[in-house]
């Protein structure tokens, strides 16, 4: 085909070349437990917010099928947040009872409490309680039979964890140029959260993949975001094992009735001009008045969104080869009147119903993946930020 | 929460007719309504509250969220329903599906059995 424009990104970036991906990634089990022991047993992955443990004894668990565990985040009463592996020391049972993929409790003396025997942890994951100590034997001793802690790092007020005994990197290293570039972005003061979640037969790469690009918007959202935004991203950056991109808003874009309304009320929206008056001088750095939004993968599988008051997450945790629960968080600042209020709900509305649209695409595609096929997938130049997602998967995959 | 009760504020008597129906309290319930009606219904419905809608929002606004007089969390109900359906009506030529091959029931909202007029809690 005849080439009518440069590409910009590969000449940018030509360490992560042209050519097709091979689809064997996506669709084999052998290349999956790689993935369980080489990345998300091995990379920093995100598994809360500070806000989500604001108090001594409150607690998230959050459940990790890819490393076959779930893990109790819990605020000491020194202010620390420590993870541990949800296991009893005694018999390896459960130690607090898990209400589902995640599970937010308290404990007011912050502690845990094993159901099955009465063992009793501090926040520190020291064992302080055992019902009939006197019965076990000599070899048994209570200090050194404290919860399996994980490591933990927290990044403006994400919450980091790390399966591996001793990091490859720490935290701080390993997000060095992504905080350079996010790091003033004020997101524990927008904290207004709608969160949605669904299990879907794809292989998890598809579905960060399918966020991962624009090049779909024109075609898979015409009918929900009509126009609205321009096409190709701007400002890619590789930063280290992660990277960034933004997204514009096409001025010539019509809003329906209702969305006029709405957006007139609305103290912030993803789809009204907003210039940027809060964001770090990083992110659009012009303050071009259509700024949409910063789309910023974080390695392995989260893409963190963020714009003027309103920031959102996608991420993507492996269940097996061929399955994803895909967890969608949006957050805007605290309405303060009902009509704003319900202009939030109205404009959050139409994201629930694009990102429903993304859903539609993803487990045909594992279909066709799985169907042998095709050996390879061809991307374009704007579909950079997939390649270099693979890029970095494949350096972890051969480290 | 079998509500019998349909008064609304004065001067939106005329919508009393569609509280039983379409005051829903939850995101999820509203989603639920708007994918068991028809195409005719969920235009019926719009039809019937945008021409309302500023008046509406600036009824509700007299109180602090939270603090709705039972009357005025009916009428805000109506017009989180209105949200819901808009896009259907506005963009999708009246069909009740966002799309044709995920069903969206399969989305599951954490936040979706929270009443919306209350605002939701902030975590």
């Amino acid at each position: 085909m005849q080439q009518t424009h440069v590409p910009r990104w590969a000449e940018r970036y030509p360490g992560l070349g042209t050519e097709p991906l091979p689809v064997d990634s996506y669709t084999s089990p052998d290349h999956y437990a790689l993935e369980q022991e080489k990345v998300f047993k091995k990379a920093w992955l995100i598994v809360g917010r500070v806000e989500e443990v604001p108090k001594a004894g409150d607690f998230k668990i959050k459940r990790i099928a890819v490393a076959r565990t779930s893990v109790i985040l819990m605020r000491g009463r020194d202010g620390e947040i420590r993870a541990f592996h949800n296991v009893c020391s005694h018999r390896a049972n459960q130690v607090v009872a898990e209400k589902g993929e995640e599970t937010f409790g308290r404990s007011p003396a912050a502690t845990m409490f094993c159901g099955f025997h009465g063992w009793v942890y501090n926040a520190k994951g020291e064992l302080i309680n055992v019902p009939q100590e006197q019965s076990f034997y000599d070899c048994f001793e209570k200090k050194s039979a404290g919860l399996t802690q994980v490591h933990t790092g927290i990044w403006n007020g994400f919450v980091f964890i790390n399966f591996s005994v001793s990091p490859r990197e720490t935290l701080e290293e390993n997000m060095r140029e992504f905080d350079a570039h996010l790091g003033a972005y004020p997101f524990h003061d927008i904290t207004y959260q709608f969160t949605y979640a669904a299990v879907l037969d794809c292989n998890w790469k598809v579905a960060l993949d399918g966020f991962s690009e624009i090049y779909h918007l024109s075609h898979l959202h015409a009918r929900t975001l009509p126009g609205s935004f321009t096409e190709g991203f701007e400002a890619i950056k590789l930063l280290g094992d992660h990277r960034t991109s933004a997204l514009y808003l096409d001025t010539a874009a019509e809003f329906t009735e209702l969305q006029k309304i709405s957006n007139s009320y609305a103290v912030v929206s993803l789809m009204v001009q907003k210039g940027g008056s809060m964001l770090p001088p990083t992110i659009n750095p012009e303050r071009k008045a259509n700024f949409g939004f910063e789309l910023s993968p974080v390695f392995p599988n989260t893409i963190i969104h963020c714009t003027d008051g309103i920031w959102f997450t996608h991420q993507f945790w492996p269940v097996g080869y061929n399955r994803v629960l895909w967890e969608g968080k949006y957050y805007l600042r605290k309405p303060r009147t009902n009509s704003q209020m319900w202009a939030a709900h109205h404009a959050q509305t139409i994201t629930r119903n694009v990102w429903l649209e993304d859903a539609g695409t993803l487990e045909s595609t594992q279909k066709g993946l799985e169907s042998g096929a095709k050996t390879h997938l061809i991307l374009q130049d704007e579909e950079i930020l997939l390649r270099h997602s693979h890029h970095i998967l494949g350096k972890y995959i051969n480290a | 929460m079998p509500d019998t009760d349909s008064r609304l504020p004065v001067g939106f008597e005329g919508l009393e007719p569609l509280v039983s129906e379409w005051a829903l309290d939850t995101q999820t319930q509203r989603e639920i309504k708007r994918l068991r009606s028809t195409p005719e219904e969920i235009r019926g419905f719009y039809n019937a509250v945008m021409p309302r809608i500023r008046d509406i929002l600036d009824e509700v606004d007299r109180f602090p969220i939270g603090e709705l007089p039972e009357p005025h969390a009916r009428l805000f109900a109506l017009a989180f329903s209105l949200a819901e359906v808009a896009p259907n009506v506005e963009l999708y030529g009246g069909d009740i599906q966002v799309t044709h091959n995920f069903d969206e029931r399969r989305f599951d909202a954490r936040h979706g059995d929270h009443p919306s007029p209350k605002g939701l809690a902030a975590r």
